[in-house]
């Protein structure tokens, strides 16, 4: 029973395929191209490590995913802010704007729509939209090496202070985007952010 | 042949005595039975006709009564040599006759298994015995530097040199010392180079829970340490081995057995540099190190009564650079560290009569450690530890021998422990009272069946109860098919449960399970959770470990001189013991703790062969096939859940044929050994091969499985060889190497690459008895 059914069904998988590269012949403009920034430097707080305690606080590096540029103060119009391994959106306890985010789990390229169970939230007071701490958002630190590692498979998807939605994968915390095996904790410089992100400006969930 | 008894040496007393005839007249000529080195076997014994049985004298020799028809068969048998038969024609003609060692350990006495008296090819369960010919032939000084040459077996650096057994590791091996299990772990790691091996008469490998006598610990499998009891009247010895790196071996041993006392005294030093795999940074991978084993055995029998107090005494010093970095600052610190350890093992043994059996023993442990690291400029303390463990246990074994082919086994003991740790709260103490029933059933010549049942008692995780069953059946005298099933367990640690740790400059914390309640408590009052991550109600009620597995495999000895030998092995572990977070905290790090959470398969191969090419040369060769899954990782991937960084950190999703299972696991691994006695010189020559296939070392592409090619180490093969004389006055001289190609591995920081070594051992009660 089961082989019949798989055949239609199959069918029906390569009509819709065929209908859609029809449409991109049609309109080669829409498609829409993924941005890679490299090696944003976001250096974060200093701290005494015997005692835990922050001896320097260092401003957050805010950039506009809209613009593809940075943004040089907090009051500007820019959607994430990187610090040390904490990131930040514009909008409740962070900034004075309305973006927001929320991670997911998926790859990159196979994400090609916001999912309905997306939950979108700001920063605020009970937690940034992005959490902190290893293995609760983007990254995981590893206590033996010391390396911290973007999760493989954690995508962030960013409603950005236009409202358009992004989607957007941290590639390394460390400059020139080694491979995480070349990466020596204590002399590859770190934190330098490269990412991916792509943005659909027409103010729909598809990307 | 009977082949279950309470004790086999009184048994084959009892049955000469019943069967001996009394009125033997006695022939002019004795026999002297030998083994192939020459050396009289005084066990021996010679069956005439189906109910005579004459034992040979203390010289190993007998005499032949002369009624005897010529073409009537004699047969021969000692225990660990192949029976022999022979005419009463052929014999009478000879002055002594030979007797060839069973091939492969197989008639060695086993007592791990079922403590009983047993030999290694009437146990329905995967046993290995190592002899103290093989232990002598690897040259080594240190336990780890014997068992890393058996098949099956991996040492593994993980605080200190563990085993690895059946792809489980170090946490899951119960280590026994004279069948007594030894204390002291280092996050779960039993180090073996806290054991001297120069006293060590032969070393008991079983594998698998299969045994009912043993509770925690014994999930993998328990390795029994036997250590030398002397025969003679007196003898004392002195044995030194040197080798690269400034390492010496020094053990002189006493003993003397008379009126039924016997006293036996051992010391050992041991010093060594430690070697330096990273010459660039700061400070030694292994420290040099200095450590001490001292053991003094006694023992008395009294008609129906033994008894017998052992004791060992071990304190190891060692000390190290270190370098921290501090605000980006290399800084040098002095480590230092000690170990201590001290038991003692009084036993009382009443035998009314060949049917009963008790024994009482006991077992008392101290086992601490400190380790201090201060600053070499300034002497600020930057870290001092300790941790100390006391351990009782008292045991009461009842056998019963139902008639001659059954045999009893009732347990019952206490045990009560006791730690203190400068990262642990106040003193902890733990009881537990355990029970095991124990049958030993030969329900005809080709059967061999072994059920058993455990059950404990437990202060912190409740009661377990662990049935087992192994049986063998004998195809023929040459082949054997054997299955064991068994449930094991492992209690969780004292790291597990009691673990208080704050890490200030990461900002994170770990509890154990029983302070998790009260550490989140204090989190919250000072107002740093942000978040639970788990529901409260499951904090604190840590589980033990369990483990169902299943052991089948064959024993074909395909002749007097070749034997084969396979096991396949699946150990199903649940409810595994791992770090989880479960609460956020205000800093955005997070609170851990232990959590039953993972589910592990170990399956595989073990398979050995033994050849004896002649009389001087032997080879053998051992393989072992091992996969080993963490199965919550299979589900993800199965899922599509489970993700990984590209060379350009682009996110791929990992698939089944790209996990490689539990780190640290070689999926090849084995060993050929070749031993050659040279006849001219009478030089003894061991050639070893020891193989471990590639390995995962660590996680390198950030999903913290093992998927990636540059995540293993790569396969390595050690070649060792050892060249050994022994004189007529029995003095021995020895030389050789391990690792003689220099084969280095990163990633293996137990191998220093090529050592070489001179030993010599010089017995001397023989020296006084030969002038």
């Amino acid at each position: 029973m089961n082989k019949w059914n798989m055949l239609p069904a199959g069918i029906l998988l390569l009509a819709l395929s065929t209908s859609c590269e029809e449409n991109t012949v049609e309109e080669p403009e829409i498609e829409l191209q993924a941005v890679t920034v490299e090696n944003l430097h976001a250096p974060g707080d200093l701290m005494d490590r015997s005692t835990g305690e922050i001896t320097e606080v260092r401003p957050f590096r805010y950039f506009s995913l809209e613009d593809n540029q940075m943004v040089e103060s907090r009051e500007g119009d820019w959607d994430i802010g990187f610090k040390g391994t904490t990131l930040i959106v514009n909008s409740g306890s962070s900034g004075p704007g309305t973006a927001q985010a929320s991670v997911v789990t998926g790859t990159f390229d196979e994400i090609s729509t916001v999912p309905s169970a997306a939950d979108f939230k700001s920063d605020g007071e009970n937690g940034l939209a992005i959490p902190t701490g290893s293995g609760n958002g983007w990254y995981n630190y590893n206590p033996s090496s010391h390396i911290i590692s973007p999760i493989p498979g954690r995508v962030l998807l960013i409603q950005t202070n236009e409202g358009n939605y992004a989607k957007m994968e941290i590639l390394s915390y460390y400059q020139d985007n080694p491979p995480l095996a070349e990466v020596d904790p204590r002399t590859t410089p770190s934190p330098y952010f490269t990412f991916r992100y792509l943005i659909q400006p027409n103010g729909t969930i598809t990307f | 042949m009977c082949r279950i008894n309470l004790n086999k040496n009184r048994f084959t007393c009892w049955l000469l005595g019943c069967l001996l005839f009394p009125f033997l007249t006695l022939a002019s000529d004795p026999i002297c039975i030998r083994d192939q080195a020459g050396n009289p076997i005084r066990h021996a014994y010679v069956k005439i006709g189906s109910d005579k049985v004459v034992p040979v004298d203390s010289t190993g020799s007998f005499e032949l009564p002369d009624n005897l028809e010529v073409d009537q068969l004699i047969e021969v048998f000692a225990m660990g040599f192949d029976a022999r038969q022979i005419s009463v024609k052929e014999i009478s003609e000879l002055s002594s006759l030979r007797l060839t060692e069973k091939i492969g350990q197989m008639g060695e006495v086993v007592v791990a298994a079922t403590r009983t008296d047993r030999s290694v090819e009437d146990l329905p369960m995967p046993v290995t015995v190592i002899s103290r010919e093989q232990i002598q032939e690897t040259g080594g000084m240190r336990l780890s530097e014997v068992l890393r040459e058996q098949t099956g077996l991996q040492v593994v650096s993980d605080h200190g040199a563990g085993i690895q057994m059946q792809g489980l590791s170090s946490d899951y091996i119960l280590i026994l010392l004279d069948g007594e299990p030894l204390i002291g772990r280092t996050a779960g790691t039993f180090d073996l180079d806290r054991i001297s091996v120069a006293n060590i008469e032969r070393i008991e490998v079983l594998r698998g829970p299969s045994s009912a006598i043993y509770g925690s610990e014994a999930m993998a499998g328990v390795i029994n340490i036997i250590t030398k009891s002397g025969r003679e009247r007196f003898e004392a010895s002195l044995e030194s081995r040197y080798r690269s790196f400034s390492t010496m071996d020094l053990s002189g041993e006493v003993s003397i057995n008379q009126n039924d006392w016997s006293v036996q005294a051992y010391l050992n030093r041991y010093r060594t540099d430690g070697f330096d795999l990273n010459p660039d940074v700061p400070g030694n991978t292994q420290a040099p190190f200095q450590a001490t084993t001292g053991q003094v055995k006694l023992g008395k029998k009294s008609g129906n009564w033994e008894f017998r107090l052992y004791s060992r005494m071990y304190r190891e010093d060692s000390d190290n650079v270190l370098q921290i970095i501090e605000n980006g600052k290399e800084r040098l610190a002095d480590m230092s560290s000690e170990r201590r350890d001290l038991n003692f093992n009084p036993t009382v043994t009443y035998r009314p009569n060949e049917h009963w059996q008790l024994t009482l023993r006991s077992m008392t442990s101290f086992f601490e450690t400190h380790s201090l690291t201060e600053m070499q400029e300034d002497g600020i303390v930057v870290d001092a530890q300790d941790f100390q463990q006391r351990y009782h246990r008292t045991e009461l074994q009842l056998d019963r021998q139902l008639g001659k082919n059954q045999l009893l086994t009732l347990g019952m003991g206490h045990l009560l422990e006791t730690v203190d740790a400068t990262r642990y709260e106040d003193l902890n103490r733990f009881d537990a009272g355990y029970l095991f029933l124990q049958h030993q059933w030969n329900p005809t010549d080709r059967w061999n069946i072994v059920t058993g049942v455990r059950g404990d008692l437990h202060s912190q995780y409740g009661e377990r109860i662990s049935p087992k069953i192994s049986g063998m059946y004998k195809f023929s005298e040459k082949f054997s098919w054997q299955a064991s099933l068994g449930a094991g367990f492992k209690a969780p640690d004292f790291r597990q449960l009691l673990l208080n740790f704050n890490n200030a400059s990461a900002g994170y914390y770990v509890f154990g399970a029983n302070l998790v309640q009260e550490g989140i408590e204090r989190l919250q009052s000072q107002g740093l959770v942000q978040q639970l991550l788990l529901d409260p109600s499951q904090f604190g009620a840590l589980q033990a470990e369990s483990s169902l597995a299943i052991n089948t495999g064959f024993r074909w000895k395909f002749s007097n001189d070749l034997l084969l030998q396979g096991n396949f092995f699946q150990n199903n572990i649940s409810n595994l013991i791992e770090t989880a977070p479960f609460a956020r905290l205000t800093s955005g790090q997070n609170a851990f703790s232990y959590f039953n959470v993972s589910r592990v398969r170990t399956q595989g191969i073990e398979l050995d062969g033994t050849w004896r090419l002649t009389s001087n040369l032997q080879v053998s060769a051992g393989y072992m096939y091992l996969y080993a899954n963490d199965l919550d990782v299979l589900e993800q991937i199965d899922s599509g859940a489970l993700f990984r960084k590209d060379s350009e950190n682009r996110t791929q999703r990992v698939g089944r044929s790209d996990y490689g299972g539990l780190f640290n696991r070689s999926r090849h691994s084995g060993n050929l050994k070749i031993s050659y006695q040279e006849p001219l010189s009478g030089i003894n020559l061991a050639l070893r091969a020891i193989h471990r296939g590639k390995f995962g070392f660590g996680d390198v592409n950030g999903n913290l499985i093992l998927d990636d090619p540059s995540e293993y180490a790569r396969a390595m093969t050690s070649w060792n060889l050892s060249l050994s004389k022994t004189f007529s006055n029995g003095i021995l001289l020895e030389t050789g190497g391990f690792n003689l190609l220099n084969r280095l591995n990163q990633y293996e920081p137990s191998n220093p690459g090529r050592t070489l070594f001179v030993g010599a051992k010089v017995p001397f009660h023989q020296l006084v008895n030969t002038k």
